[in-house]
């Protein structure tokens, strides 16, 4: 069996995986359907212009379905990486002939491709509701989905990141939790970083947060391919670092693993 | 009352064990409290920019939003340090690890919710007092409505809870249902009241009872008057006797589980 085979064989048990777990599909569904509710009533309420020239309340709507769906799509994978760590399980899967970081990532977008897959229609139809129509220039929707994909990959590099943190701190979840805020401020999830202060968004940009959530949800705002071209190259570039990253980290927590006798 | 002494004592002395517990970890209990602390502030910022754009959503101003944080944040905190059993209370139902409970003289339902902490509730207690210090609500006029409020919104979470969990005598095992509307009511309370009108607000005060903990008790810190605390201190008591009559009848209904295993303390 090749490697891309073998990979391709792990996203599908990742796939069935999700596919099996019908009642949190259900649930995402209804979390999105609940926050887009909620922010539709809060730009109706502010009742203002936005700041943003051509963005009025419904492409607000808009964007945060788009963000929303790039981000509920990631599976958790940092808690099966921590569960494999505390447990041991790792020593037994190291000696399997796919690299265990390589079937963690496949396994997770695995699960990933069926929640966009799902979660899609019920943000587009939630979205459409909600927003009582469509964007103005619904063109830029079509450009959304890659840019969701590359969003939710980030995601789960980022996240099997957090669970090798297990080697060194256990209990991964207080890491997750702040990874996850900021990744909600500085990625702007709720409302887009041009709403924040020019500062922010300066700090946010020196981020790879904006491609997680923000890079997806401006599709709302117009059709533009060649800056949808140019924050595709950035997501790319920062999921290579990502995965540099977890090149190292594996390197080490392996090393650890062995000193330690598993 | 001469009942309720008793019990009262036993509560106070769990309470006291499990924080020796957390404490006894002081590096984790502080990294855990230290964390949610930050986690806090993090979820907030999104409010803090959204005001510093709009100055105002539906006549809520963002020491309004502070305030309901405040509140919020420090009876969420306590219902988890304290009460921090109620979160896992189905999966024990439907296990049948309530065994060990039915054979001590105390309340099977104290025991059940008040022996297990969460150290991270700490860390949103200091959250929403930070909170309610800087919307300056931790005056000495406004502070026995503070105290009303932050244990109103704390005990109706708990018995909302406990109401759901309880399902599980009768459904089985409803963990998942319990966990969804567990974060539903906890999200839902942390908007500002003006967002929900309708039909949504019926909801907010029912099965996911947001309403109570979160809007009532704000309105009590809010605007303080005789008619606000008789709402929230009578939400509440409907509410924690719900919870113990939903209980009760299902624990007629409770079926061991027949594991044999010891309990620590």
């Amino acid at each position: 069996m090749s490697a891309p085979a073998k990979y391709l064989a792990l996203a599908g048990v990742g796939a069935r995986r999700a596919l099996g777990e019908r009642a949190a599909l259900v649930g995402y569904c209804v979390f999105l359907g609940s926050v887009l509710f909620i922010f539709a009533r809060v730009w109706k309420l502010i009742g203002v212009a936005s700041p943003l020239p051509g963005v009025g309340p419904r492409e607000l709507v808009w964007y945060l379905a788009l963000a929303e769906w790039a981000v509920l799509s990631a599976p958790m994978v940092y808690l099966a990486v921590e569960a494999d760590v505390r447990s041991g399980d790792i020593a037994c899967r190291l000696v399997r002939p796919v690299p265990y970081v390589g079937a963690q990532i496949a396994e997770a977008l695995g699960e990933a491709a069926v929640r966009l897959l799902a979660l899609g229609p019920s943000a587009f139809l939630f979205a459409w509701f909600f927003a009582g129509g469509l964007p103005a220039d619904p063109r830029g929707l079509l450009l959304a989905p890659p840019l969701a994909l590359l969003g939710s990959l980030l995601w789960v590099l980022s996240l099997v990141l957090i669970g090798l943190s297990a080697f060194w701190i256990v209990d991964t979840s207080p890491v997750y939790w702040i990874w996850q805020k900021l990744g909600f401020v500085l990625g702007g999830l709720l409302f887009p970083l041009e709403l924040y202060p020019e500062w922010l968004q300066r700090v946010a940009r020196f981020t790879p947060f904006p491609n997680l959530c923000w890079a997806a949800g401006r599709s709302a705002f117009g059709f533009a391919p060649v800056e949808a071209c140019a924050l595709f190259a950035q997501g790319v570039g920062w999921a290579t670092l990502l995965g540099l990253a977890l090149y190292a980290l594996a390197r080490r927590a392996r090393a650890r693993l062995v000193v330690n006798g598993g | 009352m001469a009942k309720l002494r008793p019990t009262l004592a036993f509560l106070r002395a769990l309470v006291a064990t499990n924080l020796r517990a957390s404490l006894a970890l002081r590096g984790a209990f502080l990294l855990q409290a230290g964390l949610m602390i930050l986690n806090n502030l993090a979820f907030f910022a999104f409010w803090g920019i959204l005001f510093g754009r709009f100055r105002e959503i539906g006549g809520w101003k963002l020491p309004d939003m502070v305030t309901l944080y405040g509140v919020v944040a420090c009876g969420y905190g306590l219902a988890v340090a304290i009460l921090g059993g109620t979160r896992n209370l189905a999966r024990a139902i439907a296990d049948g690890q309530l065994d060990p409970l039915l054979v001590q003289p105390k309340p099977v339902l104290v025991q059940a919710v008040a022996s297990a902490s969460t150290a991270s509730g700490w860390g949103d207690v200091v959250t929403g007092v930070g909170m309610l210090w800087v919307a300056g609500k931790l005056q000495p006029e406004s502070l026995p409505f503070v105290i009303v409020a932050v244990a109103v919104s704390g005990l109706v979470f708990s018995a909302s809870a406990v109401v759901v969990q309880s399902l599980a005598f009768w459904a089985g095992d409803v963990a998942e249902l319990a966990r969804q509307l567990w974060n539903w009511t906890l999200n839902f309370s942390l908007y500002p009241r003006p967002l929900f009108a309708g039909g949504i607000s019926f909801l907010l005060y029912t099965i996911l009872p947001a309403g109570f903990v979160g809007f009532v008790p704000v309105d009590l810190v809010r605007e303080p008057s005789l008619a606000q605390l008789a709402l929230a201190v009578g939400a509440c008591v409907g509410w924690c006797a719900l919870a113990f009559a939903v209980f009760q009848a299902g624990l007629r209904r409770y079926e061991s589980g027949n594991s044999f295993g010891t309990r620590p303390s």
